[in-house]
C-alpha cells in the first residue's frame, strides 16, 4: 500500500470524477442560486439513455451500440438537453422565487425523472457492457493504472481548462461570470438572462452525462439510484469549495475523492466501514474551519 | 338512516362469513425498486396457491388474494399490512427485505397472524426481529457464506481466502459472517486479508490497489454484495487482472447482469434452485415451465422460488392444524424437520424461523455461461449464536 503512484492515479481518478459532477452544480449555482438536486437524475437518465426502455431482465443496447465517435457527443447532447429542458419546464417559472422553492422542486423533479425511470426500465439494475477494454490496466510509474482512470484524469482537465477558456475568453463566458457576480446588474446591462441560463444547465448537463458515461464505463451497470451518491459528494464539495465558485468545486472535488482513497487505504479493518463518517467529519472539520469555503466566490463578499 | 345504517354494518358483518375463501394477503412492493425483487417471488406464490385450489383448495375452501402496494418505502409498508388485514387477510406474505417487509409483518404479528417473508435472509426477519409468527421463505445469507467455504476447500482446494464485504446491507454481512464461521475450521486454511467497500461506491480502485499487494493472489475471494453493486466490483476486479475464484451469495444469481463482464469465468453462486433448465431435480424445472406459462418468461434469478415454498409449507402447516389460527399453524411449521418442497427439505424449530442448513446447487459461471457444476449441504448447520452475533 506504500505505492504512492497506485494511490495518486487511485485519488485524481475518483476526484476528477467528483470535481466534474461538484462543476456542474457550480455552475448553475452561480447564474441562478439553486442547488440542482436532480443532477443525480440527470447521471442516471444519461446511462439509462444507453439501453431499450424495457422491463425485461436482460438490457438491450440502445444508443450504446453506436461507435465512441458518435455515442460521446450524443450522449453529451442528450444529458444538456435534458437539464434545458428541465430549465423550460420547472426553474423558468421559479427564477423569481425563494431558493429554498428552487431547492425543493429541484428534489421534486429528480422525483418525476426517477420514477419515470423506474417505469420505463423496472426497479432491476441492468448490465451495461461499455467499452469493457477501458478497464485494461496499464504500468505507469510502477502502478497498474486502468486506461479508464486515465482518461477520467484527462478529460476533467481538459473540461476544467475548457470551462476556463470559455468563461475567461468568449462572450457568453463573460456574461456568465457577470451574471454569477450580480446578476440584476448584469441583465441591466443587457446581458440576456435566458441565454445565460440556458446556457449553465447546457454545460451542466453535459457535465452530468460526461460523469454518466464514465461511471457506466467503470461500473458496467445501469441503475436508478446510482446517481445519488456521486450527486451528494459533488454537493458538498460545492459547498467546500464555496458555493458559486468555479474552481473552489472542482479543487474540493478532487480533495473528496483523495480524502475517501486515501481513508479507504490507510484506515484500520474496522474503522473502514465508517470511512464515510471520517469523510464527512472531515468535511465539518473543514467548514468550520472557513465557513464559506474553500474558495470564495466574489459575489459572496460583502462589496462595502 | 339507521336501519339502513344497522343493515350496512350487519352486511360487512357478514361478508367474509359469507365468503367461504381463504384469503391471502399480499403486503408487497408493486412499485418502486423493490418490485423487480417482490413481483417474482410474489408470482411464484400465486402458482403455488393456483396448484392447491385446483387440486381441491385448502381444508375444502379457496384460497384467493389481496394486495397492497408498500411502494418500496417503510412507512407504507405499514399501511400496507393494515389494508390487508382488513381485506381479511388470514396470513400475510410480505416483502423481501426485513427493512420494508418488517412494519407490514409486525402488524400482522399484532393480530396474532402467521406472516412469511418472502425471501429475507437475516434472522431478524422471524422470531427475533418480528415475534414468535414471523416466518421466512428463504435459506439464510450465512448458509450461503458458509456452503461457498465448505464447498471451495473441499471441490476447489481453496486454501487462502480474501474477504470484500459490501457494508451497505445486513444480507451482506450475513454471507461474510457465515464464511468467516466456516472457513477457517477447514484443514489448511487461512483469511490473508480483509476490506470493505460500499454497494454505490463509484469505484473501488483502493480496495483493488490492497488485493494487488498481497504476496500472492489469494485462492478465493469471498464477495458479500449484491446487484449493482457486486456486478460493479466483478468488472473492476477481473479488469485489474485477478483470477481469484469470486464465491458470492445467492442475491447475484441470474445471468440478465453479466454484460457488465463479458466472458467472466470463474465466479460461483450457490442457489435454491437453478433457472438454467439444468437444475438435477425435474420439479426445479417443473416450476419454471409453470412461472413461464404465467408470465411469458422464465424466472430472471432464483428468488421467485422461496415464494412458492413459503405458500407450500403454510398450506401444509394449516392442512396438518385444521385451522387458520396463527399460533396452532405456526406450532405445526415448527414440527416441520427435512420437510421436503420442490426446492429441497426445509425445517423450523421454536428457535429460528428460517433455513441454518439447506441442499444447494452450486452454481459455476465459465466463458459467461452459467450451469450447475454440483449441489452441496454444509456438514453442519449455522449455529445460532454465530447467527445472532
Amino acid at each position: 500500500m506504500t505505492n504512492f503512484a497506485q494511490l495518486f492515479f487511485d485519488a485524481a481518478s475518483l476526484g476528477g470524477l467528483y470535481a466534474m459532477a461538484a462543476l456542474g452544480i457550480a455552475l448553475i449555482f452561480g447564474v441562478m442560486n439553486l442547488v440542482n438536486f436532480a443532477h443525480g437524475e440527470y447521471i442516471a437518465f444519461c446511462v439509462f439513455a444507453l439501453i431499450v426502455p424495457s422491463t425485461d431482465a436482460v438490457a438491450v443496447m440502445l444508443l450504446g451500440r453506436a461507435p465512441a465517435l458518435i455515442l460521446v457527443p450524443l450522449i453529451l447532447a442528450l444529458g444538456a438537453a435534458i437539464a434545458i429542458a428541465s430549465e423550460h419546464a420547472v426553474f423558468r417559472h421559479l427564477r423569481r422565487a425563494d431558493p429554498v422553492a428552487m431547492m425543493i422542486s429541484s428534489f421534486a423533479l429528480g422525483f418525476v425523472i426517477r420514477n419515470a425511470l423506474l417505469a420505463a426500465y423496472g426497479g432491476r439494475p441492468k448490465a451495461i457492457s461499455l467499452w469493457p477494454d477501458l478497464n485494461t490496466p496499464v504500468r505507469i510509474a510502477g502502478a497498474e493504472v486502468p486506461l479508464l482512470q486515465l482518461i477520467v484524469i484527462l478529460t476533467t482537465l481538459l473540461v476544467v481548462a475548457g470551462l476556463a477558456a470559455l468563461l475567461k475568453k468568449t462572450r457568453l463566458g463573460l456574461e456568465m461570470r457577470a451574471a454569477a457576480e450580480n446578476f440584476t446588474m448584469a441583465r441591466l446591462l443587457g446581458v440576456k438572462a435566458n441565454v445565460v441560463i440556458t446556457g449553465a444547465f447546457a454545460l451542466s448537463g453535459a457535465l452530468a452525462a460526461a460523469v454518466a458515461l464514465i461511471m457506466a464505463t467503470q461500473t458496467g451497470v445501469a441503475d436508478v439510484r446510482m446517481g445519488g451518491q456521486v450527486m451528494l459528494v459533488a454537493f458538498i464539495a460545492t459547498v467546500i469549495g464555496g458555493l458559486g465558485s468555479l474552481p473552489g468545486a472542482v479543487a474540493a472535488g478532487f480533495l473528496i475523492g483523495a480524502a475517501s482513497v486515501l481513508l479507504q487505504a490507510f484506515l484500520p479493518l474496522d474503522a473502514r466501514p465508517f470511512r464515510d463518517a471520517f469523510l464527512y467529519t472531515l468535511v465539518i472539520v473543514c467548514l468550520l474551519v472557513r465557513p464559506q469555503g474553500l474558495f470564495v466566490a466574489a459575489s459572496a463578499k460583502p462589496r462595502v | 338512516m339507521k336501519p339502513l345504517a344497522f343493515a350496512s354494518a350487519l352486511a360487512v358483518l357478514a361478508l367474509p362469513a359469507a365468503a367461504e375463501d381463504i384469503t391471502v394477503g399480499f403486503a408487497i412492493a408493486q412499485s418502486g425498486w423493490m418490485e423487480a425483487y417482490d413481483t417474482p417471488a410474489a408470482t411464484a406464490a400465486k402458482i403455488r396457491i393456483e396448484e392447491i385450489n385446483a387440486n381441491g383448495g385448502l381444508l375444502g375452501r379457496k384460497i384467493r388474494w389481496v394486495e397492497a402496494d408498500t411502494k418500496t418505502d417503510r412507512q407504507q409498508s405499514a399501511r400496507a399490512g393494515l389494508q390487508v388485514i382488513d381485506e381479511g387477510a388470514d396470513m400475510m406474505v410480505v416483502s423481501c427485505d426485513y427493512d420494508f417487509g418488517a412494519p407490514a409483518a409486525l402488524s400482522a404479528e399484532a393480530e396474532g397472524m402467521v406472516s412469511f417473508f418472502l425471501c429475507a435472509e437475516d434472522v431478524k426477519a422471524g422470531i427475533q426481529g418480528v415475534g414468535p409468527n414471523s416466518f421466512s421463505g428463504s435459506v439464510l445469507a450465512a448458509v450461503q457464506g458458509a456452503t461457498m467455504a465448505e464447498w471451495s476447500h473441499a471441490k476447489r482446494d481453496a486454501k487462502t481466502g480474501y474477504v470484500l464485504l459490501d457494508t451497505t446491507i445486513e444480507y451482506n454481512k450475513g454471507i461474510c459472517t457465515g464464511f468467516d464461521w466456516m472457513f477457517p475450521q477447514l484443514e489448511g486454511t487461512e483469511i490473508v486479508g480483509r476490506d470493505t467497500f460500499k454497494n454505490d461506491d463509484a469505484s473501488i480502485a483502493s480496495q483493488i490497489t490492497r488485493i494487488k499487494a498481497l504476496p500472492e493472489e489469494p485462492d478465493v475471494i469471498m464477495l458479500c454484495s449484491y446487484i449493482p453493486g457486486a456486478a460493479s466490483a466483478v468488472r473492476q476486479i477481473r479488469a485489474a487482472g485477478i483470477n481469484s475464484l469470486i464465491l458470492n451469495g445467492s442475491a447475484v444469481d441470474g445471468s440478465y447482469w453479466l454484460d457488465a463482464t463479458p466472458d467472466l469465468s470463474g465466479f460461483v453462486v450457490p442457489v435454491q434452485g437453478s433457472i438454467y433448465g439444468d437444475d438435477p431435480r425435474p420439479e426445479v424445472e417443473a416450476f419454471n415451465a409453470a412461472y413461464e406459462k404465467a408470465t411469458g418468461s422464465r424466472p430472471a434469478s432464483s428468488y421467485a422460488y422461496p415464494g412458492y415454498v413459503l405458500m407450500d409449507l403454510w398450506s401444509k402447516a394449516v392442512e396438518r392444524a385444521g385451522t387458520l389460527d396463527g399460533n396452532a399453524v405456526t406450532t405445526e411449521l415448527e414440527k416441520m424437520k427435512g420437510e421436503q418442497t420442490a426446492f429441497g427439505p426445509r425445517s423450523f424449530t421454536n428457535e429460528l424461523h428460517h433455513q441454518n442448513s439447506a441442499e444447494m446447487q452450486i452454481i459455476e459461471i465459465q466463458n459467461g455461461k452459467p450451469a450447475v457444476v454440483e449441489n452441496w449441504t454444509i456438514s453442519n448447520p449455522v449455529p445460532l449464536d454465530v447467527l445472532l452475533n
